[in-house]
């Protein structure tokens, strides 16, 4: 099962799109939002690392280079799931969305 | 529940036509009188080129809401310069044709909409009791939508730069509840400031904050290819 796993992992993004992400956060348009939203310059660093360990992949098959794009990538999973949100996620869509108009509907629960 | 009370307390009384359609739907009074065909255009647009809209509208189908123009949208007269809504009850995202005249503007309503509608999908909100709720959506629409983009600020002559983006979600916030809710001032910077935090940095479904068209590509590009991104972490 692991080898399976081995042999077909390939990067979480194709590495074209870690050098466009790279490209894209050191633009003057990105400093400009960036600076507007938060007060500080972007940090592209790790963009440019990911794109390098992608393409360290595809060459060489290197495992560091493997592991070091999964934990930066891991970490950005981390990064947007900081907060405790302010409301429960449902497990199902609301009952009454594809209800037609004009039925008399229960108050959503 | 009493109707004029439920009119007063959650805002429908910006939205006469939820209670009565002035004009026959279809009718060639509806097209002669009022901009709904001009709303009906411009939205098929925005739907179908909007890449802040196609995200969202993908999201909502994977959540099991898949939003039908027909059903979901509806173009409608408001009162005074609101520019659309969400009504929880109905499920459907209201649209006002009198407010929104240029295709950049429904762009940007239908984004802030289909938020509180993606909100309603895939959490349970309460709209009408909870009004941390009600701040964390208007937060988050605010946020995502481009609404407090630097050229929307300069336009309404709101001249800031420095974490100006965070100020303008706040104000906008506030303003969307104290629109719909009577509530004092001080009660509605109390609640927004307790979810401030959590809501702006919920950047669901974009994983970004999109302030460019090519943020909310880059955004849908991640998006279509999330299955590729979760199986190789």
């Amino acid at each position: 099962m692991d080898r399976s796993a081995e042999i077909s992992w390939r990067p979480p993004r194709a590495c074209d799109n870690y050098w466009s992400e790279f490209r894209h956060c050191k633009s003057l348009w990105n400093h400009f939002h960036h600076y507007y939203t938060y007060g500080t310059s972007p940090s592209c660093q790790q963009w440019q690392e990911d794109y390098n360990n992608c393409r360290e992949w595809e060459k060489h098959r290197d495992t560091e280079a493997k592991e070091a794009l999964q934990r930066s990538e891991r970490n950005r999973v981390a990064e947007q799931k900081k907060f405790t949100p302010v409301w429960k996620l449902r497990q199902d869509p609301p009952r009454d969305w594809h209800l037609p108009l004009n039925q008399e509907k229960p108050q959503d629960s | 529940m009493d109707q004029t009370k439920q009119e007063g307390e959650y805002g429908y009384d910006l939205f006469p036509e939820r209670q009565a359609r002035k004009y026959k739907k279809g009718s060639i009074a509806e097209s002669l009188f009022t901009f709904n065909h001009k709303c009906q255009v411009m939205l098929q647009f925005a739907m179908e080129t909007s890449p802040y809209a196609k995200l969202l509208l993908s999201a909502m189908t994977s959540s099991g809401c898949k939003a039908l123009r027909d059903r979901h949208f509806s173009c409608e007269d408001c009162d005074g310069t609101v520019s659309g809504g969400f009504d929880a009850a109905s499920s459907q995202i209201v649209l006002c044709q009198n407010n929104i005249h240029q295709q950049s503007h429904m762009n940007r309503v239908v984004t802030h909409e289909l938020i509180h509608a993606f909100d309603h999908c895939r959490a349970h909100v309460d709209w009408f009791n909870n009004l941390r709720h009600l701040a964390c959506s208007e937060i988050r629409a605010a946020n995502l939508s481009g609404d407090c983009s630097f050229s929307n600020e300069v336009a309404r002559l709101n001249f800031g730069l420095k974490q100006h983006h965070q100020e303008c979600v706040r104000g906008r916030a506030l303003r969307s509840i104290l629109a719909v809710r009577k509530i004092s001032r001080e009660e509605a910077e109390k609640i927004v400031n307790e979810v401030f935090d959590t809501c702006f940095n919920d950047h669901t479904p974009f994983g970004r904050i999109p302030h460019s068209k090519k943020d909310a590509k880059f955004a849908y590009r991640d998006y279509e290819n999330r299955d590729r991104y979760y199986a190789n972490l």
